[in-house]
């Protein structure tokens, strides 16, 4: 190869590396260029420390989300820039929020809040509520109280996506002990589905909720889930597809329930998904990568890796790379075809359990 | 002067007062607090068996490297630590810190 076809390749592939965004202490939305490995932009957190981050349903924007000031922030992922932020504490009045989801016009955020009101003795902590933020009007529009029995369920964290919303805008989904789905309008449940999200030993709080799982453009989301039937109580874990329209799903059954899975990252071409499985805990625990075939819902490869005590779960934008990232300041990247490591990246900044989003 | 007890109300209510001045305990070690009600500093007061182990007792499930580890009990108090209180009272703490094993020494004390 000569050396300006070289570098009309180089360009080339320069040119169609996508960018990761990751949260990072103390104010900065780190991104990062997948060809290089460098961080290319700092952009301003103006709202505090960015503990979520999720896309806008047009995948053109991401919301930024932090629980001290409980703000929001919107970033335009073309040009990096921040296009708008506010914050909802008022006073001595908090409205504790830990993620936001989208309504398809990118006009309204779901979220789970919880009042926090500071007493000249005492802070006064309320339930969880259903709440909707108004993005034009920079403050919660609506809310609803959460019943009793789904009070648990409701328990935010960093990083937690509460809700998928359908490409209709009518339904709520919330994968969690089982399958929730309500109505948008008044957050009224509609149905249940008995199939439960996997947990993750050690993490089962932590930041792994945004990345639970993959959502396309049509409102197909794909992921994986437990099952148990009801004699004998033998837990199956399988694929479910969901259509979020019409709430319809489709679940295969493969093969015993692992004791710690995470949910499933799926490649561009949608016919090979990954997910991280656990057994163990503490010094004793194992990982391993594991591979599907999307298309026969069938396991094809797997590979034990030395596993962080906490991290989350990734894949790159062209689905040739695994990233687990987060509780640290570097990225490990594997190879997604082979499930061996290839590199680590140091960022020399740490990341939040907020979560990641690639782009290409 | 201290084998000496006031017989008077007015005069105990000022022992009272003066002692609640010098030995109150707060969240964190300070200078004499002002006699007011105060809202705990950190995410816990329990100072025991150290700053941080996890749910077994040890360091395995920490994070790597273990420095980071103060973020992740900071910011939400997720798990009890002798840390600030990201949420309520210090919100600021951490704003010189982008990475824990590097920045660690611009993580100043906090006073009520």
């Amino acid at each position: 190869m000569n050396k300006s076809a070289f570098l009309i390749l180089t360009a080339f592939w320069a040119a169609h590396a996508g960018t990761i965004f990751l949260p990072g202490y103390p104010d900065k939305i780190l991104a990062i260029d997948e060809s290089t490995h460098k961080i290319i932009d700092r952009i301003p957190s103006e709202i505090g420390i960015p503990t979520s981050i999720s896309q806008s349903y047009d995948r053109k924007k991401i919301y930024v989300t932090s629980n001290d000031h409980n703000g929001v922030e919107v970033i335009d992922i073309a040009t990096r820039r921040v296009l708008d932020h506010f914050v909802l504490n008022e006073g001595n009045h908090q409205q504790r929020i830990y993620g936001v989801a989208p309504d398809p016009a990118d006009k309204i955020l779901y979220t789970v809040v919880r009042d926090v009101t500071k007493q000249a003795d005492r802070y006064e902590i309320g339930k969880f509520k259903y709440a909707v933020i108004d993005i034009a009007q920079k403050k919660i529009v609506r809310t609803a109280d959460i019943p009793p029995d789904e009070q648990e369920g409701n328990i935010p964290y960093p990083g937690m996506n509460p809700f998928h919303v359908s490409p209709d805008g009518k339904y709520l989904y919330q994968f969690r002990d089982k399958v929730t789905i309500l109505d948008s309008s008044n957050f009224q449940v509609v149905d249940k589905i008995d199939l439960a999200k996997p947990d993750f030993p050690d993490l089962t709080a932590v930041g792994i909720g945004a990345t639970f799982g993959t959502l396309f453009e049509q409102g197909a989301f794909i992921s994986l889930f437990n099952a148990e039937d009801p004699i004998v109580h033998r837990r199956q874990f399988g694929i479910a597809r969901f259509d979020l329209n019409s709430r319809e799903f489709q679940f295969t059954e493969i093969g015993p329930a692992p004791a710690g899975m995470m949910g499933i990252q799926v490649a561009p071409d949608r016919k090979t998904g990954y997910s991280v499985i656990s057994s163990g805990e503490h010094g004793n625990r194992r990982c391993e990568f594991w591979a599907f075939d999307l298309t026969k819902n069938q396991r094809t490869m797997t590979a034990e890796f030395p596993c962080r005590p906490r991290f989350s779960f990734g894949i790159s934008s062209d689905g040739k790379h695994l990233y687990l990232y987060g509780a640290g300041f570097e990225i490990e990247s594997w190879n997604a075809a082979t499930l061996k490591h290839e590199e680590t990246i140091d960022l020399h900044n740490d990341v939040t359990m907020g979560g990641i989003i690639v782009v290409p | 002067m201290r084998h000496l007890r006031a017989v008077n109300l007015k005069a105990r209510r000022i022992h009272d007062f003066v002692t609640a001045t010098q030995d109150h305990v707060v969240g964190l070690q300070g200078p004499p607090p002002p006699p007011k009600m105060r809202v705990p500093l950190g995410c816990t007061l329990i100072f025991t068996p150290g700053w941080e182990v996890d749910s077994a007792g040890g360091a395995a499930g920490l994070c790597q490297p273990l420095e980071r580890d103060i973020y992740d009990c900071y910011v939400d108090c997720y798990w009890p630590a002798q840390v600030p209180d990201h949420l309520n009272n210090a919100t600021d703490w951490a704003n010189k810190c982008a990475s824990a094993t590097k920045d660690w020494r611009n993580l100043d004390l906090i006073f009520p």
